[in-house]
């Protein structure tokens, strides 16, 4: 059951652990900040579903690509859990990226084919 | 991953979560809004914070056993919520898995348990066998070129048994003595646990006699003391030193209390005296076919060395464990069969309920599909759902099982071989799981096609009715139940021929009249030995002595009151008719009587002058006690004595066979092969049939001789019969009396003819009553599964019936449509089950008597049976059918 929801969201996930994995090498973030990031960037085009957020944070950290800690934030005066690329994660965002590349150069000839050829 | 991170794991996401959405909230609160706003708008931008975790949750990955309890925790919730349900599923799967439990404990301790000794399956029954391929015991001499001659075994040995008086350690006492050959404890790999084996000097001719008792002997006649030195026993004149006890739980033969060397007491030097049964233990590495080859070349030798003095040209080897069981196997494959039969029903009855709930719940399932349940995760819980059933129905069954495994020792047929081992231990309790484990995941499997095979737009649909089932589910209810009229009919079927084969039995007169007959089956006192037993007296003497004895037990005893009549026989016919030794008699007519036996042989080579017959010995009292018509001649008379000519009464039979188109009175006929007297004797009446050798075998043709002529022979029982009307619980204690008066030593049993009949229709009996318990609880069940159909085809169609009845149908026609469904799966599962009946109950022909696997009569009634029964069950839906209100059933909607 677990296997087909990965499946039927395949891409978007794919995406979504990429954009994660690109925000986190500013720094150690956590969830919030990661999601506001993402959405403000995007200037709120790509609206972060929680729903699909922290299943994403859980499932790199298993995979060893992120580490979580629980640490003070500097400005509130409250912890929470930070998440920190790995060395790991930051070679699976160079294969990510360069995948991403290809697929959206893919995706670009076939639709724009005329483009292609001037 | 264990379970108390798992519970780590949840606190931490629950915080996390929580930090987050209170972050969020705070910045809201930053932008402006009011605490109350801010929340609300914190929620709106998070969502659902359960749905989060349950998302987050399945990105860890389930463990199988985190899975497996949320699917245990659902399904015991969905049980609780319908206790009727689950308490039907429970003790229907329970008696199935119960029943098929208990058998399989009968089944283990007799078939499949290997023996109580060392390499059990190392060690071999061993047969002469005669040319047309029937198995002999066997012969002194032959078995000692088999034990000289053959390759491949390291140890052979004889041995044989019979009811002793034994004398020594308190009462007398009737037990079961065995003569074995020097090799036989070897061959079972069995020590004395107390004392010693025989020596050698014990294990020959005229050796010092020794004997080894059962440690039950020991322990009832000993008082299990540890020194045997003073112990002596006494056995037909003999004196016995104890030298050593058995081990407990040793107990071959089966029922021996002690053993004596075979040696002790030479044989005849007859090579066709098949007087011994042969064990063995073949070389390690050596197969079955290999010593039977082995001995059967031996045999051949002997065929050829010794021609017409040997009847056997072949030799037979069989397991031990096998040659025990013997005809027990099919009795206990039968039951295995019928139990397997009834699980079946059961497992059938409960997927229809299961079915039923799964439409009665369609409505819940297609909301938790619509709400992305996926179809594996329902599956999983279906599974979880029969597990749960199962597994509850597993343990009522053990215990169920466990009940009637404390019943068995009070309807286990007496005589059924290694019984004592019968027990509620780990391989029966392993069977049982394997059972409920096959159960669960057939039944699982079974509801997760169902529900796989719905079609959700159906389902919410229908969803909309007030009740759901669908024309797919009544259609599989009504497969499903006529599968299981379909199997009962096969299980009622055996049932019935079964018990139409006992009743045949029982009512075959054994051709005497039966009834009142009192039993006394006794031991001639040591000193009364018998003639052939060699012990020193001269054979007219210890004949008269013991007929002296004899006519004085039975005149006393027919001067007792209420006897009407009493004689004397031999072995008991009929019930103890496998204690009557036959055999080849010469006819001599004319042909000098044989001054020794090889005279004997010789004449005997002359298929003209040999005859073959039962011998028995009886009184002239025994005719007259059973009511055993002559036919032609005279009855022993008191002209017969030990002085005059030694007579003989031929049954009818025999005179058939033996004398087809002569007279056989008059005919001089030697049959001292059986008593070693050889003086001839005349034919001087022919005596009505019986069956003495059983009620299920014809009338056999049988050699009597007078008692007072020729005495009881060794192998003999002899047993008084006396015919009265009074109870028996009168006659014994005055019998007693005489028998303790007129001989102290001579150990009796006293009985009834019915309840010797009992014993030897046990078995039969046995099989009967299981088969029909099992038949019995066939019916019900699938009395309630159509029940439970019919009910259902009722509820889905009160609308349907209320418009009938709206436009004028009348209740008969509403009862006709009702009763014709109920006729209809029952005429279909009673047409496939005659179809399977005539296909499977061709196992039972062995066990049949009088009928064959087809009786009609048998198949028409059980077929009427079962229609009657499925139009009970469905008459009782048909009549709240027929008292539905038009108008409510409109409305029903």
């Amino acid at each position: 059951m677990a296997k087909q929801t990965q499946q039927g969201a395949a891409v978007l996930q794919g995406t979504l652990d990429m954009l994660i994995l690109r925000t986190l090498l500013y720094g150690p973030a956590h969830g919030h900040q990661i999601g506001k990031h993402i959405q403000r960037t995007t200037n709120d085009f790509l609206q972060m579903q929680h729903g699909s957020l922290y299943p994403a944070l859980h499932r790199l950290e298993r995979r060893g690509w992120v580490v979580s800690k629980w640490e003070t934030a500097p400005d509130r005066n409250r912890e929470f859990k930070y998440y920190r690329l790995t060395e790991k994660g930051r070679k699976q965002l160079l294969v990510e990226e360069s995948q991403w590349k290809q697929m959206a150069e893919a995706v670009a000839r076939v639709m724009w084919p005329a483009a292609e050829e001037s | 991953m264990r379970w108390w991170q798992i519970r780590k794991r949840d606190a931490d996401l629950e915080r996390e979560l929580r930090s987050d959405l209170e972050l969020e909230e705070e910045e809201q609160r930053e932008r402006g809004l009011s605490p109350e706003h801010a929340r609300d708008a914190a929620r709106r931008a998070f969502g659902n914070p359960t749905l989060i975790k349950e998302q987050t949750r399945e990105a860890w990955g389930w463990t199988t056993l985190e899975r497996s309890l949320q699917d245990l925790h659902y399904a015991l919730r969905q049980l609780r919520r319908s206790p009727g349900f689950a308490l039907a599923a429970i003790l229907t799967l329970a008696l199935g898995i119960g029943a098929s439990t208990a058998i399989f404990s009968v089944a283990d301790a007799v078939l499949l348990r290997p023996l109580p000794y060392p390499d059990p399956q190392r060690i071999m029954r061993v047969w002469e066998q005669a040319p047309d391929g029937h198995r002999m015991n066997l012969a002194q001499p032959n078995f000692e070129d088999f034990r000289a001659q053959n390759h491949s075994f390291v140890s052979l040995a004889e041995y044989g048994y019979g009811f002793e008086s034994v004398t020594g350690g308190g009462e007398p006492v009737r037990v079961t003595v065995a003569a074995v050959s020097s090799d036989f404890f070897k061959s079972l790999g069995v020590e004395p646990f107390l004392g010693r084996a025989f020596a050698a000097d014990e294990m020959r001719p005229h050796g010092a006699p020794a004997i080894l008792v059962s440690y039950g002997y020991w322990q009832q006649n000993l008082g299990s003391a540890k020194d045997l030195s003073e112990f002596h026993l006494a056995i037909s004149g003999t004196d016995y030193s104890v030298v050593g006890v058995m081990p407990d739980g040793f107990d071959f033969p089966s029922g021996t209390s002690a053993w004596i060397p075979s040696e002790l007491d030479p044989d005849t030097s007859s090579r066709t005296a098949h007087n011994w049964r042969g064990i063995g233990r073949i070389r390690d590495g050596m197969t079955i076919a290999q010593a039977r080859a082995d001995l059967g070349t031996i045999a051949g030798r002997l065929k050829t060395q010794y021609g017409k003095e040997v009847d056997l040209d072949n030799a037979s080897v069989v397991p031990l464990a096998d040659a025990m069981v013997g005809d027990v196997r099919t009795a206990l494959l039968v039951l295995f069969g019928a139990v397997g039969l009834l699980l079946l029903i059961a497992c059938a009855n409960v997927a229809g309920l299961l079915i039923a709930r799964t439409s009665a719940r369609a409505k819940e399932l297609a909301v938790r599909a619509a709400l992305g349940a996926g179809r594996a995760r329902l599956a999983r819980q279906f599974l979880a759902e029969s597990f749960v059933l199962s597994l509850a129905a597993g343990v009522v069954g053990v215990l169920f099982a466990g009940l009637a495994i404390r019943m068995f020792p009070a309807i286990l047929p007496a005589d059924l071989p290694r019984q004592q081992g019968i027990a509620m231990n780990l391989p029966v309790l392993l069977f049982a799981l394997a059972v409920t484990a096959a159960v669960a995941l057939s039944l699982g499997l079974f509801t997760t096609w169902r529900a796989g095979g719905a079609d959700l737009r159906d389902a919410l649909n229908a969803g909309a009715h007030h009740h759901s089932g669908s024309g797919a589910v009544q259609r599989l209810r009504g497969v499903l139940v006529a599968g299981e009229i379909a199997v009962t009919l096969v299980v009622l079927v055996s049932a019935g021929l079964l018990g139409r084969s006992f009743m045949r039995l029982v009512s075959t007169s054994p051709g005497f009249r039966s009834g009142h007959l009192i039993t006394m089956q006794f031991s001639l006192p040591p000193d009364m030995s018998a003639p052939d037993s060699g012990a020193g007296q001269s054979q007219p003497a210890a004949i008269a002595r013991q007929a002296s004895l004899m006519d004085d037990l039975i005149a006393r005893l027919r001067a007792l009151p209420a006897a009407e009549n009493a004689g004397l026989v031999g072995a008991l016919p009929v019930a103890g008719g496998d204690n009557l030794a036959d055999g080849d008699f010469l006819i001599l007519n004319g042909i000098k009587p044989p001054a020794n036996f090889d005279d004997w042989d010789v004449i005997a080579h002359n298929p003209l002058h040999v005859g073959h017959a039962l011998y028995c010995v009886a009184s002239r009292g025994y005719f007259g006690t059973l009511e055993v018509p002559l036919i032609r001649g005279r009855f022993f008379g008191d002209q017969d004595n030990l002085n005059s000519i030694n007579v003989a009464l031929i049954s009818e039979t025999l005179a058939r066979q033996r004398w087809p188109n002569q007279d056989p009175i008059g005919q001089i006929i030697d049959f001292g092969n059986m008593d070693g007297i050889l003086k001839p004797l005349t034919i001087v009446g022919i005596v009505g049939d019986i069956r003495a050798r059983g009620l299920d075998l014809p009338p056999a043709g049988v050699i009597y001789v007078d008692y007072r002529q020729r005495g009881m022979n060794a192998n003999s029982t002899p047993t008084i019969l006396m015919r009265t009307t009074a109870p028996e619980d009168e006659i014994v204690p005055a019998a007693r009396a005489i028998f303790h008066n007129i001989a102290p030593d001579a150990p009796v049993t006293f009985s009834t003819f019915a309840a010797e009949m009992g014993g030897w229709l046990a078995e039969r009996r046995f099989l009967l009553l299981l088969v029909a318990a099992f038949a019995v609880a066939a019916l019900a069940l699938v009395s309630v599964g159509l029940y439970g159909v019919i009910a259902f085809f009722v509820a889905r169609r009160t609308q349907e019936i209320g418009i009938r009845m709206a436009i004028g149908a009348q209740r008969g026609d509403v009862l006709r449509l009702v009763l014709g469904e109920g006729a209809r799966l029952a005429a279909f599962g009673v047409a496939i089950g005659i179809v399977a009946s005539l296909a499977i109950t061709r196992l039972l022909s062995s066990l049949l008597f009088g009928i064959g696997t087809t009786d009609p009569f048998t198949y028409a009634a059980v077929a009427v049976l079962l229609s009657l029964i499925a139009l009970a069950a469905s008459y009782i839906p048909a009549r709240r059918a027929m008292r539905v209100d038009p108008v409510t059933a409109l409305r029903y909607e």
